[in-house]
């Protein structure tokens, strides 16, 4: 009996990196698993494929996080096929770096409203029937660059710092209803979006890293779970930093 | 479904979403006063209740209706019920004791108004809105 036996779990964003990780790991450990992508659909049957390949029920949708009605036909659409829904991994994210001073203020927008405002849909969306279940576990996926200054990334850092604040808060106001809120802040992991970042000053980087390497995306995945299991049951509002010691 | 069985099936939906014990929850009984609940309650008990009966309760309606059709300047002045409001909430929630539509009332008092009856009398207009039974 896998960790997570029995239970629906949606990956917002799971047809790659640290959310294909998520998808993978989570059926792995018996869940139930769903998982919305944005537009690479091959990817998405990739990573469906996968877990059915495993004998695990998986549900792939198409969603955009910055859409309320394409989030409410997700959340719909997962309680439906599993009559509930008792994880939800806020992983969605897109990056648009450029230096703050030159930054287009379309840039600036859609990072926002992708990583934050996909994360205030979706758990909206997903907080009614987690209070009819009176239990959930929701984990929001931060970044090491909340808390530490990126140059070029003003828009991912302020996201992502705005989701821990939100994870706190949240998680003050559903603890009443069993419904855990946390937060993961992954440092560079080795994933499509962080290619370029470690390709230009990955040297460099990786010498401010304790463990002296980058992260796996499954090394991030394994917290995220045990999140969403019955081991963390007393954690709520905290952000778990998984970046192999990084700038300590 | 007759009224006695609305009343029965609105007063566990309460019983469950707050998780007290069925001895303490009667018609008049006062959501916040004496059951401790909290805002987010209300809205498990509305989300329970749509769920139940099969109806749509939009959110902020509740609180719209029980302004009974004033504006927002008609029914408070600086957060606080003025007298024509007094008299629209009296006339919306006569399951409420009138001792407690008074001067100095404010806005955000008024959930603590609700007492078990509030929603009964909530799911009652919204079935007949609909016809049903």
């Amino acid at each position: 009996m896998g960790r997570l036996a029995g239970r629906a779990v949606l990956v917002t964003g799971g047809s790659r990196g640290i959310g294909r990780s998520c998808v993978e790991l989570a059926a792995a450990e018996g869940a139930r698993v769903a998982f919305t992508y944005r537009a690479n659909t091959a990817a998405a049957e990739a990573t469906t494929a996968a877990v059915r390949a495993t004998g695990v029920e998986c549900l792939a949708l198409q969603a955009d996080g910055t859409d309320r009605s394409q989030v409410q036909a997700a959340v719909q659409a997962v309680v439906e096929a599993f009559d509930r829904i008792d994880v939800l991994i806020n992983n969605a994210g897109i990056i648009r770096d450029q230096l703050m001073v030159a930054m287009e203020p379309d840039d600036w927008d859609a990072v926002l409203a992708t990583n934050l405002g996909g994360t205030f849909h979706f758990t909206q969306e997903v907080a009614q029937p987690m209070m009819l279940q009176k239990a959930g576990r929701i984990i929001n996926l931060s970044s090491a660059a909340a808390t530490q200054g990126g140059r070029g990334q003003a828009n991912y850092a302020a996201s992502k710092a705005a989701i821990e604040a939100f994870t706190r808060a949240c998680a003050v106001e559903l603890a009443p209803k069993g419904i855990t809120v946390n937060a993961v802040a992954p440092g560079l992991i080795e994933t499509d979006m962080s290619r370029e970042v470690r390709s230009l000053a990955g040297d460099r980087i990786r010498e401010e890293i304790a463990l002296r390497r980058f992260g796996m995306p499954e090394e991030v995945a394994r917290v995220v779970l045990f999140l969403a299991s019955d081991e963390a049951t007393y954690i709520t509002g905290q952000v778990i930093h998984v970046d192999g010691g990084l700038r300590l | 479904m007759d009224n006695n069985q609305v009343f029965d099936e609105v007063r566990a939906i309460i019983l469950e979403a707050l998780g007290v014990d069925e001895k303490e929850v009667e018609l008049k009984t006062r959501l916040i006063e004496e059951l401790d609940a909290e805002s987010l309650d209300f809205l498990d008990i509305v989300f329970r209740l749509e769920r139940s009966f099969g109806i749509k309760i939009p959110r902020g309606e509740i609180e719209r209706n029980a302004r009974g059709g004033l504006s927002d300047e008609e029914f408070e002045d600086n957060g606080m019920v003025t007298p024509e409001g007094l008299e629209a909430l009296q006339r919306v929630m006569p399951e409420v004791d009138p001792i407690y539509f008074k001067d100095g009332l404010a806005v955000r008092d008024i959930p603590r108004l609700f007492t078990v009856e509030t929603f009964y009398n909530i799911i009652l207009a919204k079935l007949a809105e609909q016809g049903r039974p």
